[in-house]
């Protein structure tokens, strides 16, 4: 398992930085959206 | 550079900085981090066989990775005769080991191969092999290697930090002529997030520079500046945050916005070239200079066209998330107005 990280350091430390990436994406969207409701409650 | 900023800064701006965004908007900024941070990380770093020389030259036990194309057969036991990929007129002979040999046999395609130098520059070892006919390849740079990738996140960090600093005095300017309340938010939000990406740009190159320099923090004069901005904006945030009077707290923050940005300029980009320091740029480097320099032979098309795309994408990042600061805090002053008049 070591040998296969160390090997591949470099698509590890990708999937790393898009896991952490999309995680942000997703909570942003979320974020987002959440907002658009308040907005639209409050301009009712 | 120039143009990657300008595309960024004109799709943020679009439907209005504090208006919500469309589907297709918030669609690009995802798609765009996306693939800049895919495109930033996946490439595999390739050089010639002219770095492999120097850098083998300098370390013998460097393996260099190099892209290169077979040229005549395969035969077990035998060094392989092989062709610089880019420079198709340097040969040179690789003693591999069975496995990579095998792995070279069965394709016509550029491969990435790990040589070392072995007694001369046209005669080298190899024990492993890279991506097989890579779609682009990132340059290979002596002494950085994999950390040259750094420039794809740390660059467009510090660069989007100071535009967000631009752009808070700008509004700040603008509320001081208009007086309108959203003006000050806008030019809040600007500044918080431009410090978010100012310490995003402290962090990784503090990382960086634990690797390549030995420690995390060097007194640089570009490290400095960057701590020295760093405490200029955090005043801002406690000026604000120790005024209750909403529009007492927007003027004084307005005109500190305006001075702090003073020293920006002077700051980011005259200081650190003035003095001698580690960072590109810096007074006495003799090497590459600036490394964004259209002169500077030090970064390849592919690199540039990599970082514009990186560049574009933190800049549409930074105005998502300035939009979402100024439109929480819309939200939250209309709560509260309706709640004092209730």
């Amino acid at each position: 398992m070591i040998e296969f990280l160390t090997a591949n350091a470099g698509y590890v430390v990708l999937v790393c930085a898009l896991l952490i990436w999309l995680g942000i994406g997703i909570y942003l969207w979320r974020v987002e959206k959440r907002l658009l409701e308040l907005e639209q409650r409050i301009s009712r | 550079m120039l143009g990657a900023t300008i595309a960024g800064i004109a799709l943020g701006f679009y439907p209005g900085i504090a208006k919500a965004r469309p589907l297709w908007w918030r669609l690009v900024a995802i798609g765009a981090v996306t693939i800049a941070v895919v495109l930033s990380l996946f490439p595999p770093i390739a050089g010639t066989v002219t770095d492999a020389v120097i850098a083998s030259r300098a370390d013998s036990t460097k393996a260099v990775p190099v892209l290169l194309k077979r040229d005549g057969p395969v035969l077990a036991g035998q060094a392989l005769t092989l062709r610089d990929a880019r420079d198709q007129r340097v040969l040179i002979s690789v003693l591999c080991t069975p496995e990579v040999a095998a792995a070279i046999a069965s394709t016509e395609a550029p491969f990435v191969l790990n040589v070392q130098r072995d007694g001369s520059d046209a005669r080298f070892t190899s024990a492993s092999i890279g991506a097989v006919n890579p779609a682009i390849t990132l340059p290979y740079i002596m002494g950085l290697e994999e950390r040259a990738r750094i420039i794809f996140f740390h660059v467009p960090m510090s660069w989007v930090a100071t535009v967000a600093y631009l752009l808070s005095m700008i509004f700040a300017v603008m509320f001081l002529r208009k007086r309108t309340m959203e003006y000050d938010t806008i030019s809040m939000a600007a500044a918080s997030v431009g410090t978010l990406y100012a310490i995003l740009a402290t962090v990784t190159g503090a990382v960086w520079a634990k690797f390549n320099w030995g420690s995390f923090w060097n007194w640089d004069p570009r490290e400095s500046s960057i701590f020295l901005l760093l405490l200029i904006y955090a005043a801002y945030f406690v000026l604000r945050s120790t005024i209750d009077d909403a529009q007492r707290r927007a003027r004084l923050s307005a005109a500190y916005s305006i001075v702090a940005f003073v020293t920006v300029p002077f700051l980011v980009f005259v200081l650190p070239r003035m003095l001698p320091g580690l960072h590109p740029g810096s007074a006495d480097d003799v090497n590459a200079g600036p490394l964004l320099s259209p002169k500077s032979d030090a970064i390849n098309t592919t690199k540039q066209i990599l970082f514009g795309l990186s560049l574009f994408s933190f800049t549409i990042l930074y105005f998502w998330l300035v939009n979402l600061r100024v439109r929480t805090e819309n939200v939250y002053l209309s709560i509260t107005d309706r709640e004092a008049n209730q």
